[in-house]
């Protein structure tokens, strides 16, 4: 991957030679010439096309926010709620990530999400330890939206 | 007897697309300077030639899974509808018609339908030179 985007910004470089004119925008479409350059070459590298990376990474971006936004719709109504009906607990959910900053990451996401709260990571980096504001009625929910993330995170990291 | 080819394969991965990039360069400067569609396609199907010396037929027609036939007929179309084009604004057949405009990031360009025409050139000579080599190199 880090050999592609290199390739890319050295082929920008190059058209701007070739142009003689050394302006951001020479640049730009040396790039976007590369880029579908490297597009057409996909099946010749041993890694995957950059692009594909950088797409899923603004996808988890674009996620993020999403989740980010009905989480503080819901804990709002949880808040407004004259009767205390929740039911908060903990549960212990299993993941696949391996590398620290996935976990990491999945942790922030999940803590920034509906009722969901990172309380622990187990010390074998296996299963994440959360507290969830509401139980019985979201815990299948989230764990949706848990393999949403974690599929999410593991689009951006595979090929690493 | 089969030798390892990663050293040619590694080098040619990257001088491909300085040939390529070259070769745009070139279809695209033919108006103002040497160049033009007939030798940017050429220098771009030379650019396959040396994938196709480095890996093997197999290999790149994997990797560009194009019918080059169909590219000849799709680079005589521009060039036919390109010159068929001018009939329907009531002028001779291949008339021409270019105008300045401001598009972003490429600042004040003149387009001109020649351009097209060029296409139709630059895609038949690809198609024309990889069929010949291809053909020639399929057959024992």
């Amino acid at each position: 991957m880090a050999f592609q985007i290199l390739l890319n910004f050295f082929l920008a470089f190059l058209w701007m030679f070739l142009k003689v004119s050394f302006t951001s925008s020479t640049f730009i479409i040396g790039y976007l010439l590369g880029l579908i350059l490297i597009y057409g070459m996909r099946r010749f590298f041993s890694t995957e096309f950059y692009m594909k990376r950088v797409l899923a990474v603004i996808y988890l971006i674009l996620l993020f926010f999403k989740e980010l936004l009905m989480a503080n719709i819901d804990v709002l109504k949880v808040i407004l709620k004259p009767k205390l009906d929740i039911q908060p607990g903990i549960f212990a959910l299993p993941t696949e990530l391996e590398s620290d900053w996935e976990i990491t990451l999945l942790a922030n996401l999940i803590t920034l999400t509906p009722g969901t709260l990172v309380v622990d990571i187990s010390d074998d980096h296996k299963t994440l330890y959360i507290h969830a504001i509401d139980l019985p009625d979201v815990h299948e929910a989230i764990d949706g939206i848990k393999n949403s993330f974690e599929k999410a995170i593991m689009e951006v990291s595979r090929n690493a | 007897m089969k030798t390892n080819d990663v050293i040619l394969q590694t080098a040619s991965k990257v001088v491909f697309f300085i040939i390529i990039l070259f070769s745009i360069h070139l279809f695209f400067t033919g108006h103002y300077h040497p160049g033009g569609g007939f030798v940017g396609g050429l220098m771009t199907s030379g650019a396959i030639v040396l994938l196709l010396l480095a890996y093997d037929i197999e290999t790149v027609s994997k990797g560009f899974p194009i019918d080059y036939k169909i590219l000849i007929a799709i680079g005589l179309f521009f060039a036919a509808g390109t010159a068929a084009g001018a009939l329907l604004f009531n002028v001779p057949f291949l008339t021409h018609a270019f105008g300045y405009f401001d598009l972003p990031l490429l600042g004040k360009t003149s387009l001109h339908t020649a351009v097209l025409f060029d296409t139709g050139v630059y895609l038949t000579v690809i198609g024309v030179t990889m069929t010949i080599i291809q053909t020639i190199g399929e057959s024992e």
